[in-house]
């Protein structure tokens, strides 16, 4: 077991993207089963929110011939909206009172991971995003059901073009490996079988609209695993759902995630029998107050989205309003990760591939841009003897380590040094 | 298209939990290892280079003249005018004009058909087979890394670039080293002073813990004979024709990973292994542009690669190997993409490698459960590499196994 304050510290970085200042003491003081309650229940309002508004996306249609004279104002609008788009949703994640739902948003772009390297138009990306909001801690039968006639997915993983005679397994295939079931729960025969069911769709890519038409869709009798029908899309999604395959496979990417990415998920892990309903909401709530939670071993560590966002919470910083937003993106270019360009359907990875001395590098300098950015009166306006007692506080850091609290110590005369330092530290990039 | 490549396969591997063994090198620890103790000359140095996501293998050692093939594939498939024949039936892909040079010079050896018994179609299981050298035992040690336990301990034997390491390189003793990529600039003044703070060990510090520290106080490792070695361009291809344009448009990443190979080899890195790898494959979709523009990026690096060997001492001493996970469907699928398949084509190339081709040709009428058979094991090629390039024995990497491909020239 840990202490409540690594417990709570846990529950900010993983359930949250770390704490606004002054939310870590408050939630200390309430004590672990109000934090875990508070972190772990969605309010019905969230006021951060309120001063975003949603982008302005639309359908630019196809894409002029590279000669045409419309083609210049094409790509500019093209790249506008990419811009908003991305910005837009790092606002959301760091001006959100409520970081769950956010957070929720984000690892399911990990798990259905879609890149706008491929889609390349905005419009598409954004109606997926907002479906994954939607169903973030929702029924994922729900969920996977929307997804499979998502738009910009349906294009990701080239289901337009499937047809009764060339399937196209791609979406067939991924969608049981890495959404639903898993490696190995599945034939090649179910492969083939579910690429049938998912025939007479095609999409609009720059709409990401979706039709279907009966007349290109194989809607002979199939037998995937164990049930014979005529299926379409939606069905198959229902039916690879209620595998109870699947309540352990996304237990267990819940887990790789929120617990541990090195410990597996026991076989007889809460976590699963959470999920029996397809409950998301319920597989958070096991994972959020679990035995996994507490145990000292189950650290973490932060991706660069994830580190970028918790520094911005704390300096009050918002993405889209820095001197140079576009600079916000090339620094996440540099650490590895930007939202909407996952590096395959696989999603991003866990750990240790985070940890790099290139990393290291550029994490002080995007750390010294957001501090020419931000507010800091929280630090600057105390003693200059007390200030390293608050910055564990103000970051959720639980403890130092005499390394980290020396080098901290030697610098608490300067705030903008201190934060700088701390939020460079092995303590602040892993979630203990 | 582009949608699996190394970082997917590592992350499903769990090869982050085996990288974590791994020690993290820097260049300068490399460079400084060349300086003190340089690999001797006429030491064998192979280059292992993974393809992710499936390589189309008809689309890259053509059947240009079989009606079957174009027949299968009519969206997607070369006509005879667009291919660069290497015998009466097979030919390179167009934008491998790197390779068919080398092919030309007897240098280039093409083993044809091959895989492994009960093919897998996952890439996921796929790679994991390849890379441990294992079709039925789920070992979670690499080929190379059970070669690396065999060797005397040392960090710099096997070096693959990239973060990760790939499971490949894994042992259950031991491991090779991963060389991050990128350019580091180092913090100075009293930031670095306070970075140094920063990063000193601790006692209290779990493994994440000490490797965050670690990454942060690897900036400062790096000492002033590190940067003339950076500096310096890579080793001229000297008998290549100055404009081999063509194919990519602008350098590829495995070019650039290939450039600091072979400074790294010209130096002296006492280094027999080096692991490099490109991604984007899996061609499901519209694959004859995408396909040809990355078989394109793989002659080049390659021919240019071994030109630039050949411009130092180690010319004769270097071999190449490229691989994929599996090749795909002889039948084209609607999206002008083909979809996973089986068998396909791995190439070994350098002056240590007797040109031709080896294996039989999969025919395209008879095939295997609608996908194109295996004729040659992939453990006949590796149980070669060890014994005939890395001078060791197969039995401790690859048990009892027997086969063996003759593409290494004798002596």
């Amino acid at each position: 077991m840990i202490s409540e304050r690594v417990q709570i510290a846990r529950l900010f970085h993983r359930f949250s993207f770390g704490p606004k200042p002054g939310e870590f003491s408050r939630a200390l003081k309430n004590g672990l089963a109000a934090a875990s309650a508070e972190l772990l229940t969605v309010p019905p309002n969230d006021e951060g929110l309120k001063s975003i508004a949603n982008p302005t996306l639309t359908d630019l249609g196809p894409f002029p011939a590279v000669n045409s004279p419309n083609r210049k104002v094409f790509d500019d609008a093209m790249r506008r909206q990419r811009h908003d788009l991305t910005l837009w949703w790092l606002d959301r994640m760091v001006l959100a009172d409520h970081g769950l739902t956010e957070r929720m948003t984000w690892f399911w772009h990990g798990h259905w991971a879609t890149s706008i390297g491929k889609v390349e138009y905005s419009f598409p990306m954004y109606l997926q995003n907002q479906t994954l909001r939607k169903y973030a801690l929702g029924n994922f039968a729900d969920q996977s059901r929307n997804m499979m006639l998502d738009g910009a997915l349906q294009y990701w993983l080239d289901n337009g073009n499937n047809t009764v005679s060339a399937p196209n397994e791609n979406l067939a295939r991924e969608f049981m490996e890495l959404f639903t079931l898993g490696v190995d729960q599945y034939s090649e025969q179910d492969v083939k079988l579910v690429a049938r069911a998912l025939t007479g769709y095609t999409v609009a890519r720059s709409s990401g609209t979706v039709t279907f038409n009966p007349k290109k869709h194989d809607s002979s009798t199939l037998n995937i695993l164990g049930k014979t029908s005529s299926f379409t899309a939606e069905q198959v999604s229902n039916h690879l759902v209620a595998q109870s395959q699947c309540a352990r496979f996304i237990a267990q990417r819940i887990w790789f995630r929120f617990i541990s990415d090195t410990a597996p998920l026991t076989y007889d892990n809460p976590l699963i029998s959470a999920f029996a309903d397809r409950d998301i909401s319920a597989l958070i709530k096991s994972a959020g107050t679990g035995a996994g939670i507490s145990n000292p071993e189950n650290s973490l560590v932060k991706s660069p989205v994830e580190w970028f966002v918790a520094v911005c919470r704390a300096l009050k910083v918002t993405p889209s309003k820095v001197s140079k937003p576009d600079q916000v993106i090339n620094f996440l270019d540099k650490l590895g990760q930007i939202p909407f360009v996952p590096p395959n359907v696989g999603g991003w990875p866990s750990g240790e591939p985070w940890l790099t001395t290139a990393a290291a590098q550029y994490r002080l300098q995007v750390a010294q841009y957001l501090l020419t950015q931000g507010d800091l009166r929280a630090l600057s306006s105390a003693p200059s003897g007390d200030r390293y007692f608050m910055i564990g506080d103000l970051l959720g850091v639980p403890t130092w380590s005499v390394r980290t609290a020396r080098a901290l110590r030697n610098v608490q005369g300067d705030p903008t040094r201190l934060f700088l330092l701390a939020v460079s530290s092995p303590e602040y990039i892993v979630s203990i | 298209m582009d949608t699996l490549s190394r970082r997917r396969f590592l992350q499903l591997s769990g090869a982050a939990i085996v990288g974590a063994s791994a020690p993290v090198l820097s260049i300068s620890q490399i460079v400084q290892a060349a300086q003190s103790r340089p690999l001797p000359i006429g030491t064998p140095i192979v280059v292992i280079i993974t393809l992710y996501g499936g390589n189309d293998g008809l689309n890259t050692v053509i059947p240009y003249q079989d009606s079957t093939y174009l027949q299968a594939r009519p969206d997607i498939s070369y006509a005879p005018s667009d291919v660069l024949p290497l015998d009466k039936d097979l030919a390179l892909n167009g934008s491998m004009a790197g390779m068919k040079n080398l092919w030309d010079q007897k240098k280039l050896a093409i083993i044809r058909g091959v895989g492994y018994p009960q093919s897998d179609r996952s890439h996921f299981t796929s790679m994991a087979i390849w890379q441990s050298g294992s079709p039925t035992n789920q070992l979670s040690s690499g080929w190379i890394g059970r070669w690396i336990d065999t060797q005397p301990r040392d960090p710099m034997l096997a070096i693959s670039l990239g973060s990760v390491l790939p499971p490949l390189m894994a042992g259950t003793i031991r491991s090779g080293s991963a060389l991050p990529l990128g350019g580091i600039v180092v913090p100075t003044g009293a930031l670095a002073l306070d970075c140094m703070r920063l990063s000193a060990p601790a006692a209290s510090d779990t493994k994440l813990l000490a490797t965050a520290a670690t990454s942060l106080r690897d900036l400062f490792d790096l000492s002033s004979n590190v940067t003339p070695v950076l500096k310096l361009p890579a080793p001229p291809a000297t008998d290549l024709p100055t404009s081999n344009g063509g194919s990519a448009g602008g350098s590829s990443d495995l070019q650039q990973q290939l450039d600091l190979v072979a400074k790294l080899i010209a130096v002296g890195a006492p280094t027999r292994v080096w692991s490099v790898s490109l991604g984007g494959f899996d061609t499901h979709a519209n694959e004859k542009g995408a396909q040809s523009v990355l078989l394109g990026n793989v002659s080049d690096s390659i021919s240019r690669f071994l030109s630039q060997m050949r411009s130092t001492n180690r010319g004769a001493d270097v071999t190449v190997m490229a691989y994929s996970e599996f090749g795909r469907r002889v039948h084209g699928n609607a999206s002008q993409g083909t979809d996973h398949g089986t068998s396909g084509s791995v190439f070994l190339a350098g002056d240590k490698i007797a040109g031709g081709f080896y294996g039989d040709q999969p025919s395209l009428t008879s095939l295997v459960d609608g996908d194109l058979a295996v004729t040659s094991d992939f453990r006949d090629i590796y149980a070669t590499v060890l014994e005939s390039l890395l001078k060791s024995p197969v039995d401790q990497v690859l048990g009892s196994w027997k086969g063996r491909t003759n593409f290494v020239r004798k002596i």
